[in-house]
């Protein structure tokens, strides 16, 4: 009965309706927006990390730390016996990581050196640009970022300094082979990919390794020795902790668009008392109870955000289907900011998001319809039936 | 209900705080009402008619004094008690009509059945049949902003008896039309009276009213100076 009367009065209200439900469907719209763009900056970012680093995960050498270069050092040794097994089926690749110092254009640079083997398919690197290159002391890959900090070109030469095992510095020429566009910036930035066997060879680490990286859907080996396994959820950790940095700036643009849509309920439904103390009383004398009469225009508030939520899917549906498909170009490019944001960023609508935020609104709007209807539980009848509202 | 008595007021006063004052809007009331009575609450602006009205219907409370209206003392029951009463036994008619603009004139009248819960079915044979007893059948779909004063206080008036009430109050009915209208409207609650026993209570000080009365209770100053009954009021005959 009472949902019957609340529609009908919404319904009646027609402007004044109207505004609410598009400043709600606005609100919710935007919210449901940017929360599938921070989800898509995620899912980009997880998806690039799997495809072009961590596949289906990593066996670690105990003393690596990517974060620590001066790990790095000691941080080799012969693969265990069931993760070389993985190795030589050519479901895992190994990676040999050092550091070195660089030298282009006669300048001397920090730099990551990782020997890669050329023929690994598990990972999206142009890894097989480093094969084939015989007349060449050391090919090197690197991507378009460390490109543009040394300045190098395809074909371009620069000595290489590093530490070997023996703790013996040493220096060759590199050329670069190849400078691959990625937007995985910690591939990137300040690294250098020479074969694995010439890395081995460099560093006198014959057989060695810092870590292993092995394709999706593999199970944990048995033998791994001490090398320290790590899934894919830990090592997309460092990704999802940068994108959570810029979260609360989200979540204040967030409550800022909640609060608009609140506010613009919250301001309908007290002028709605106000203005309908008349019919609140004529309603009274023909015998509804306050409880009812505050249930009514509680309703009211929340179907409210029903049909804003109908609004939202007719007039912004076919936009969120459209940057859903397209995506949205991006004008900016944040490899160099250290953050792996695709040129074009397509947002994820997930069913959990679109639950959550249409329980958020509707909660938030239910709470602002309720609050203000409690004052006519304060009204007298005869108060109401002369148009008089309660202060 | 004990017999035929709708209404029965005893020794009723009402108070209103003013500043740190009380005003004494009703003094000493003592009222019995019988079924299908047509009875108008009569006296100048202040004298107390639309207080005594407001008390009657359940919407105020009594400051000392007994009211029981259908056989319930007002005095015992809670707001939902008395919101059970109205809507059941009761329909009120205002001076400005007090139509829900967003509502069309069907249901306008529809809401007190809905508010009974009565079946969509009945509910519009109800609603057509008020519509007819107050000549607006072909305004149904209307709004009260389409419909002049008389259509608009015809169409409260199908709203307070499309439940068929035991009891129907209204606050100077006719204040707000012109004397055909008044009339016309008087002459209908007159017809509902007779066909449906539904007694009647005024709020009036307007002389077309009073000579459809067959009963006049006289209010001046919070109290009851005369209590005239009528043998043949001269429009009704």
């Amino acid at each position: 009965m009472l949902f019957k009367i609340a529609l009908k009065n919404l319904l009646g209200a027609r402007l004044r309706t109207f505004l609410n439900v598009l400043v709600t469907a606005f609100s919710f719209f935007l919210i449901l927006f940017m929360s599938a763009m921070y989800n898509g900056m995620l899912e980009h970012a997880k998806q690039v990390t799997m495809d072009t680093e961590i596949a289906g995960g990593a066996y670690w050498h105990p003393e690596y730390d990517p974060l620590d270069p001066m790990t790095f050092e000691d941080a080799h040794s012969a693969l265990p016996r069931d993760v070389q097994l993985l190795v030589d089926q050519k479901k895992a690749f190994p990676v040999l990581v050092s550091q070195a110092s660089i030298y282009p254009g006669g300048r001397i640079m920090p730099a990551i050196m990782k020997g890669i083997p050329p023929g690994q398919n598990i990972v999206n690197m142009p890894t097989d640009a480093l094969s084939g290159h015989d007349d060449i002391a050391i090919p090197v890959l690197i991507g378009k970022g460390m490109a543009s900090d040394t300045k190098l070109n395809v074909g371009d030469a620069f000595t290489i300094r590093w530490l070997d095992t023996d703790r013996t510095y040493d220096a060759d020429e590199g050329t670069v082979v190849h400078i691959m566009d990625t937007e995985n910036f910690k591939l990137d930035m300040s690294h250098i990919w020479i074969p694995l066997k010439k890395a081995q060879t460099m560093l006198a680490m014959e057989g060695e390794a810092t870590y292993v990286t092995y394709e999706k859907g593999l199970p944990p080996v048995q033998d791994k020795g001490d090398w320290i396994p790590r899934d894919i959820n830990y090592l997309v950790q460092d990704m999802e902790a940068i994108i959570a940095a810029d979260k609360p700036g989200a979540q204040v643009m967030y409550m800022i668009l909640l609060a608009l849509a609140a506010m613009g309920i919250f301001n309908a439904q007290v002028l709605s008392i106000f203005r309908r103390g008349r019919e609140i009383g004529t309603l009274m004398a023909i015998g509804m109870t306050r409880p009812r009469v505050v249930g009514l225009f509680t309703l009211e508030g929340g179907l409210n955000a029903v049909l804003a939520a109908v609004a939202t899917l007719i007039f912004f549906g076919p936009v969120l289907w459209y940057f859903g498909v397209y995506g949205i170009p991006l004008p900016i490019d944040y490899t160099e900011m250290g953050m792996i944001v695709a040129k074009r960023l397509i947002p994820v609508y997930t069913i959990g998001l679109v639950v959550s935020t249409t329980i958020l609104v509707s909660i938030i709007v239910l709470i602002v319809s309720y609050l203000p209807s409690r004052r006519i539980a304060r009204m007298k009848p005869t108060d109401a039936l002369r148009g008089k509202a309660v202060a | 209900m004990e017999n035929n008595t709708v209404i029965t007021i005893n020794n009723l006063v009402k108070r209103f705080p003013v500043g740190g004052e009380f005003f004494t809007a009703l003094k000493d009331i003592d009222l019995t009402l019988n079924k299908g009575e047509f009875t108008g609450l009569v006296g100048p602006s202040g004298s107390g008619k639309t207080t005594l009205l407001n008390i009657i219907g359940g919407l105020d409370s009594p400051s000392e004094g007994q009211v029981s209206v259908l056989g319930q003392a007002l005095n015992d029951t809670s707001h939902g008690e008395r919101a059970l009463l109205r809507r059941e036994h009761m329909g009120f008619i205002f001076q400005s009509y007090n139509l829900l603009p967003v509502y069309t004139v069907f249901e306008n009248v529809e809401l007190p059945l809905i508010l009974n819960k009565v079946g969509l079915k009945e509910r519009e044979e109800r609603v057509a049949q008020a519509m007819e007893w107050v000549g607006l059948s072909n305004k149904t779909d209307s709004r009260p902003a389409m419909l002049s004063g008389g259509e608009c206080q015809r169409t409260a008036i199908a709203r307070a008896i499309v439940h068929q009430p035991a009891l129907v109050l209204a606050d100077e009915p006719t204040a707000n039309l012109d004397a055909e209208n008044s009339h016309h409207i008087m002459k209908i609650m007159l017809q509902l009276n007779h066909e449906l026993s539904t007694s009647f209570i005024f709020a009036t000080h307007d002389e077309k009213i009073m000579a459809y009365l067959k009963r006049i209770i006289h209010l001046d100053d919070g109290q009851i100076t005369e209590d005239e009954k009528i043998e043949n009021p001269k429009a009704s005959a």
